[in-house]
């Protein structure tokens, strides 16, 4: 198997343009994903390759190409909608929320609705209350969505182009922190499931579980950890909705302990619905109270400082961790 | 800067010289859609007034001539597109009566299995039924782009009222369909409430489509709801331009709501003297008489046809009532598509 070593963004553009050498109804719709090649380039050289009917820039317009793309999606075509970032989907909310989500089912199973909406998700570096946001918690609340955030090259082009053949609506959602790094991945093409976590690192004294650039933080933290003996195994949930319960109650029946880490907030967040389900699944093996690091309950400041202190960190994970097993850190 | 008279410039129509192009079965077709239409909501009410039908019920009665002359015209193989208010283009689109009926009565012979209710009716060209006020008007706008996308003939047409134009997305979608070349009928039904509030209390210009559709680089037409002759040509016109130039085209229709805006409103914002001066105006009454007049009808005629199409509602009423209730079972059924 020959590789390639690639960034984030290429894992990502590699996905969308093998699934539009596969599918002419796949396009590319959004702001300055054409002829400024991206906001953050994950379209590069898309435009020149394609051509504008199928590299389509859009004026500012969220919820107006959001609803266009959804009425493309119902009637034969499979778009692949950019946004700039995923706080601007609020701009289109009505359109995701009352016709993407709701269309299949509504329609008595006579209206589908294949598109990804894709894009950063969250904080990046300072960029304050209003471009900071982490939607899945909200977008979770809504059947029919299926929410997907990977934390490697790898896992994000398997999963872009299971999201694209799906046939319901999608959020796909990245970090621009992420859009640098680095990984050797296979040249060949391979697809990755949607709806299946990954045990990232294998251990027996705790389980961590989180998703998209919060792996990352975990992983430093577990080999912090492991300096001082404790061995942790880490979950990488990869998709949020369907939520792969059945992984992590495995791991937690092995470890006793849980630590659940997300970037977005506390109230109502992803780490409020995990922990609910592993002490459904798991109340007779818990051996700790779960723990969870999430970001406090303000909006994004924008000081570097005030940023750091809101948002999950390695040193916080660590210190869960510990306060778990009962080790004074 | 309050609004000077509004002076409407309907689009041009000769009623004789169209009875004589449109022809006796068209015509007398088109009569009887319309009272399939009015039936079907008069039965319908009665229905939601038995408690057979829940929650929300907006009628269509008083504008049947729009979505009647406007399918008569296009064709069922172009993409449709409603608000809630969408009983009668799903009828006339070929839902029948029983699968629509069932709907209403929360069946699983709906047309939606009994999920969608009386503001989600679909056809096999009919996108919906659409809940939110201008939900469906990107949704038109998309369908448009797809049938440019796949080089297909066609146009997508979309109703909205006219409370919709006070809306952003319309806006968005106007700009982006006549930026990108999309072949788009928008057709605002402006019968004058939305909700309980009147036009002139939303909308700062009128009339909508002759006066916005230029800023937009459209064409804009204003049609006589109230007119099924007028319509007819309107729509005529309307599509086979938007066949040659691919454009979108902005389109007001005047028209009136004989009910209130859904079941539960009483209408005490409108005189019952206003009422009943717009219901003199029926479009159903006023078309018949135009007919009958030509000598296309007789009374016995058009009383016949009125009871047959009552007998296919109140049949469909009865279908509804004995067909079975969704098994519980199906409920988690259908949230994601295979």
């Amino acid at each position: 198997m020959s590789t390639q070593i690639i960034e984030m963004r290429e894992a990502l553009r590699q996905a969308m343009d093998e699934e539009m050498a596969r599918d002419v109804r796949v396009f590319i719709i959004g702001e300055e994903v054409a002829e400024y090649n991206g906001a953050y380039k994950v379209t590069k050289g898309m435009l020149a390759k394609w051509g504008p009917e199928r590299v389509i820039d859009t004026p500012i317009a969220e919820e107006g190409f959001a609803g266009l793309a959804i009425g493309a999606a119902m009637t034969g075509l499979r778009p692949i909608v950019e946004f700039m970032s995923f706080n601007f989907s609020f701009v289109a909310a009505d359109q995701i929320i009352s016709n993407a989500a709701k269309m299949y089912y509504m329609s008595g199973s006579r209206f589908s609705v294949p598109i990804v909406f894709r894009g950063p998700n969250g904080a990046a570096a300072q960029v304050s209350s209003q471009h900071s946001h982490c939607v899945e918690a909200i977008y979770g609340n809504l059947p029919g969505l299926i929410i997907i955030a990977p934390s490697n090259p790898y896992d994000a082009k398997g999963l872009l182009k299971s999201a694209i053949r799906n046939n319901n609506p999608v959020l796909f959602l990245e970090s621009e922190l992420t859009y640098n790094d680095k990984m050797e991945i296979p040249v060949e093409e391979y697809l990755i499931p949607i709806g299946q976590a990954k045990v990232v690192i294998e251990g027996e004294h705790v389980t961590l579980v989180a998703h998209s650039r919060m792996v990352l933080l975990c992983i430093k933290a577990a080999e912090e950890l492991a300096k001082l003996g404790i061995r942790v195994e880490l979950i990488d949930l990869r998709t949020i909705k369907p939520l792969d319960i059945a992984t992590v109650a495995n791991s937690v029946r092995k470890t006793h302990r849980a630590i659940l880490v997300e970037e977005g907030h506390y109230f109502t967040g992803i780490c409020a619905e995990v922990a609910y389900e592993i002490q459904e699944h798991c109340f007779g093996f818990l051996d700790a109270a779960i723990k969870r690091i999430s970001q406090g309950e303000t909006p994004m400041p924008y000081s570097k400082t005030l940023e750091r202190e809101t948002m999950p960190t390695v040193e916080k994970i660590i210190a869960a961790v510990l306060e778990s097993l009962n080790i004074r850190g | 800067m309050k609004q000077g008279p509004i002076e409407y410039h309907f689009f041009p129509s000769d009623t004789k010289s169209l009875i004589k192009k449109i022809g006796k079965e068209t015509l007398i077709h088109c009569l009887k859609q319309m009272l399939l239409v009015r039936n079907f909501e008069i039965r319908a009410e009665s229905a939601y007034l038995q408690g057979k039908v829940g929650g929300f019920f907006h009628s269509y009665m008083g504008q049947e001539p729009i979505q009647t002359a406007a399918v008569q015209i296009m064709g069922k193989k172009q993409w449709w597109i409603t608000s809630y208010r969408c009983h009668a283009l799903a009828l006339l689109l070929g839902a029948t009566p029983n699968e629509l009926m069932a709907e209403l009565y929360g069946r699983a012979t709906g047309n939606a299995k009994g999920r969608g209710g009386s503001m989600h009716f679909y056809t096999e060209r009919m996108l919906g039924g659409f809940g939110i006020v201008t939900g469906q008007v990107p949704i038109a706008t998309g369908a448009a782009f797809s049938m440019k996308y796949l080089k297909q003939d066609g146009v997508a047409v979309c109703f909205m009222g006219e409370g919709a134009v006070a809306q952003g997305s319309l806006h968005e979608s106007l700009n982006i369909a006549s930026l990108w070349n999309l072949p788009c009928i928008y057709v605002i039904e402006n019968n004058q409430w939305g909700m309980g509030t009147a036009v002139s209390r939303a909308i700062c210009a009128q009339p909508i489509a002759e006066k916005q559709a230029p800023s937009y680089n459209m064409k804009g037409y204003s049609i006589d709801g109230m007119d099924f002759f007028n319509c007819f040509a309107g729509f005529s016109h309307i599509f086979e331009e938007t066949k040659k130039t691919s454009r979108p085209v902005l389109v007001e229709v005047l028209t009136e709501r004989f009910k209130g805006h859904s079941i539960s409103d009483p209408g005490l914002y409108r005189s019952k003297e206003d009422l009943a001066k717009c219901m003199e105006k029926d479009p159903i009454l006023s078309f018949y008489k135009t007919l009958s007049e030509n000598g296309l009808i007789t009374e016995a005629e058009y009383e016949a046809m009125d009871k047959q199409q009552k007998e296919l509602v109140v049949a469909a009423m009865k279908f509804a009532d004995e067909s079975p209730w969704p098994d519980p079972m199906t409920l988690g059924e259908d949230v994601f598509a295979p």
